[in-house]
């Protein structure tokens, strides 16, 4: 459960890093314990022969030396076995000291200078019968290989020998350090190689993810390229195919988007063309004709005798009295005039007034612009207005409304507030949604936008920004691209 | 996963503990280094027995080890033997008091009682006799069959002051009217007499002359050499190697030695000691048992008997 735990605790290390170094990790990873492995096993190998081969050449050495000593010994001469011990010592750099001790435990001769190390004779004392005896000394200097070899049994002395570990223990050392620096060449080589691969593995990869933000963002162009004929390579190729045909269906979805706002901008042209001519021809002609009507009307109630027919002019002169305002308001309702006269303060101006009088809602109107603005610009922006004030009398329940219109910079702002019940923008009345639906259609055909701030009991704010400077959505490369 | 991290784990820790397996016998510093003391004195003043080089040092050991142990026995006393490599370095002992009793060569006895008076205690009897010969030997494939022979050869000398090993033959050299330096393509000094047999079985040396005595106590004891020399010549008799005192030995003491070495052919006990030495008995010899040799040396220029 631990061991669980701890590995799970590395995975959210080791899992975080990089592909990269991931790799660099598991390469330099498994050098190093390749080669500390090595290192261990080589050193415990060397060690193990070398220390066979100190004891072995600890036992030979002494035994050459007792052998060369017999006789010197027997004939009691002290210069030729100090020779002998020397030349032992010269001739064999690990041994560490030699003596001889006579029957009694004497020294004879020894190759310390200056005194002897007293304690060297209380250890490893060989039985005279015995071919040699070999001890292991830890020393101030090290382990000290002391072998023992009686002379003649015993009888005339025994021959000591020490070699010392030191040149084993420095070629142990050489040895490690050499193995070391060898782990950390290849680590550095291995290291470099595996970046360099990772590089290489990992290039197409982050190319990939570039790629991919591109085209969430919506640009298609991005192209990966095919760097090696593996399976990154064809992963590439895939996705590559995927971003042209998903570039194809983006202008699919552009050529039909244009061509639906341009249908929806014409239908919309033509109704307001067709709403400019009706209220004409109803203000020209049929206004027109009314008001002759009365005036006939009238002229015929004064000069009428019987007063049947005078009250019945009266009658038709109020019907058609009532008739000229009716058509009034309606050519006012379908195209003021005064927005294609005046602009749309104006328009927008009489439109509260009207409505105000009509619904009984104090409606504040604040506009702040200094000259006409484009003719669509006003007309969406009127007719959005309208709309919302014939939302707020139908739905809102309020009891004032507030309408600013304004110009900053570049942009037109209009917002309509009131302080009615409010509704809730995520839901959904098929009615009313078809109608915020046109509202918001007619702002984004001039790239303008449309937004709805509105909660229960909490009224209804409407904010829309229409940009002045941009040319119109309609307008924007369509040639070409229709071309 | 678990067993592989543990055994991984183990594997470290067997390679870093691995050295050595040896256990430490114990601990010395090496560089605390005190004064030796010096060799305590013996209790009883030992007997100092000298043997001249006629044998090697080791064979000499081995075999007078059974006598020294006998006389340590009889005396009761400690028995210390000393050997040196020449002859002449045993006489310097002899002469200054260093030593009790030496068995000598016949030539460097007639020396040592000639310049300072070196005294016969006895003289070991070997096959009922009290003389000895020098044997001129060769390899057994040679076609020597005299001195004349060996003229332009590799010669082993025994010692410089050997009658057998080095008087002798030079003596044989110069009655064919030379100087061995001018007759032997090379010579040289074994020290010893075996070690001499070894050089000529070994081919090292084309001849040499030996102790008759020695030779055959060594190819008695390694009869594989009488396959690879052989005696091509004989001297005449010479008085035996004897046993000598020192001429300051207090006359009680040669005595009371004389007396153990006379009776050893009677004590049962003493039968090892004689028979690891080849003798049969010790007896009594007069000076005048060497003059043959006496004269021998007095022919020779003093080069051939001086070292």
């Amino acid at each position: 459960m631990t061991l669980k735990k701890i590995l799970q605790r590395i995975w959210a290390i080791v899992g975080a890093v990089s592909v990269r170094s991931k790799i660099l990790g598991i390469v330099l990873g498994f050098i190093v314990l390749l080669g500390v492995g090595v290192t261990f096993q080589a050193r415990y190998a060397l060690t193990a022969t070398m220390t066979a081969q100190l004891e072995e050449q600890s036992v030979s050495v002494s035994r050459d030396l007792a052998a060369r000593a017999t006789d010197l010994i027997l004939l009691n001469d002290l210069l030729g076995l100090h020779d002998l011990l020397d030349e032992t010592l010269a001739n064999n750099p690990n041994v560490r000291y030699a003596f001889i001790v006579d029957p009694q435990g004497q020294v004879i001769t020894h190759t310390f200078e200056g005194g002897f190390p007293l304690d060297l004779l209380a250890i490893n004392l060989a039985d005279g019968h015995a071919h040699h005896h070999t001890a292991l000394i830890q020393t101030d200097e090290g382990l000290v290989w002391d072998t023992a070899v009686p002379i003649l049994d015993g009888k005339i002395g025994t021959a000591r020998i020490g070699l010392s570990d030191a040149s084993m223990r420095a070629a142990l050392s050489t040895l490690t350090a050499q193995l070391l620096l060898t782990i950390i060449f290849v680590s550095t080589a291995r290291g470099s190689c595996s970046v360099f691969l990772t590089w290489i593995l990992t290039r197409p990869i982050l190319a990939l993810v570039s790629a991919t933000k591109s085209v969430a963002k919506g640009d298609f162009t991005p192209r990966v390229l095919r760097w090696a004929d593996d399976e990154i390579g064809d992963l590439a190729d895939a996705f590559n195919n995927m971003t042209e045909e998903l570039a194809r269906t983006d202008e699919l979805r552009r050529e039909r988007e244009f061509l639906r706002r341009q249908l929806m901008e014409k239908v919309i042209t033509t109704q307001e063309d067709e709403r400019r001519r009706i209220a004409r021809e109803l203000h020209d002609s049929t206004s027109q004709n009314l008001t002759s009507l009365i005036v006939g009307l009238r002229i015929m109630e004064t000069n009428c005798a019987q007063c049947v027919a005078i009250s019945k002019a009266t009658d038709l002169r109020q019907v058609a009295s009532k008739t000229l305002d009716e058509i009034h308001d309606l050519s006012m309702r379908l195209r003021p005039r005064v927005l294609d006269d005046l602009g749309l303060a104006a328009a927008l101006e009489r439109l509260a007034h009207e409505w105000q009088a009509r619904y009984k809602i104090p409606a504040d109107v604040v506009i702040q612009l200094n000259e006409r603005l484009p003719g669509e610009v006003e007309t969406a922006i009127y007719r959005i207005v309208q709309e919302t004030l014939t939302n707020i009398a139908r739905h809102a329940q309020a009891t004032s409304t507030s309408i600013l219109i304004e110009r900053r910079g570049d942009m037109v702002r209009a917002i309509v507030e009131d302080d009615g019940v409010g509704f809730d923008v995520n839901t959904n009345h098929s009615e009313r949604h078809l109608g915020l639906m046109g509202m918001r259609e007619r702002a984004e055909l001039l790239n303008g936008t449309l937004t709805i701030e509105s909660a229960p009991e909490h009224g209804t704010s409407v904010f829309i920004e229409i940009p002045l400077s941009s040319p119109l959505l309609l307008g924007e490369g369509v040639g070409v691209r229709l071309a | 996963m678990k067993k592989i991290i543990l055994l991984l784990i183990a594997i470290t820790l067997a390679a870093c503990s691995a050295i050595p397996q040896t256990e430490i016998a114990g601990h010395v510093d090496l560089n605390n280094l005190q004064p030796l003391s010096t060799p305590q004195d013996y209790e009883t003043v030992p007997l100092r027995v000298a043997i001249a080089a006629v044998i090697s040092p080791k064979g000499t050991l081995e075999s007078y080890s059974p006598f020294l142990r006998y006389l340590e026995t009889k005396l009761n006393r400690p028995v210390e033997l000393i050997q040196r490599r020449t002859y002449l370095e045993i006489n310097d002992l002899i002469e200054r008091d260093e030593v009790d009793i030496a068995f000598v060569c016949t030539s460097a006895y007639v020396q040592g009682h000639d310049s300072f008076g070196m005294e016969l205690l006895v003289a070991p009897q070997v096959k009922g006799k009290t003389t000895y010969n020098s044997f001129l030997i060769v390899p057994v494939d040679s076609s020597a069959q005299s001195m004349e022979d060996l003229r332009g050869k590799v010669f082993a000398f025994t010692d410089p002051i050997s009658l057998s090993g080095r008087v002798y033959p030079t003596y044989l050299v110069q009655q064919l009217g030379f100087t061995p330096e001018k007759f032997f393509a090379r010579t040289f000094f074994t020290y010893s007499h075996d070690e001499a047999i070894r050089a000529v079985a070994s081919g090292v040396a084309d001849g040499a002359a030996v102790d008759s005595l020695v030779y055959e106590y060594v190819v008695a004891r390694d009869p594989s050499l009488a396959e690879k020399v052989k005696v091509i010549h004989r001297s005449p008799d010479f008085g035996i190697p004897p046993v000598v005192v020192s001429p300051f030995t207090r006359p009680q003491v040669k005595e009371e030695l004389q007396t153990l070495f006379l009776e050893m052919a009677n004590d049962p006990t003493a039968r090892d000691a004689l028979a690891s030495i080849g003798v049969e008995q010790f007896v009594l010899i007069d000076d005048n048992a060497y003059d043959s040799v006496r004269a021998l040396m007095g022919i020779l220029p003093t080069s051939a008997v001086q070292p």
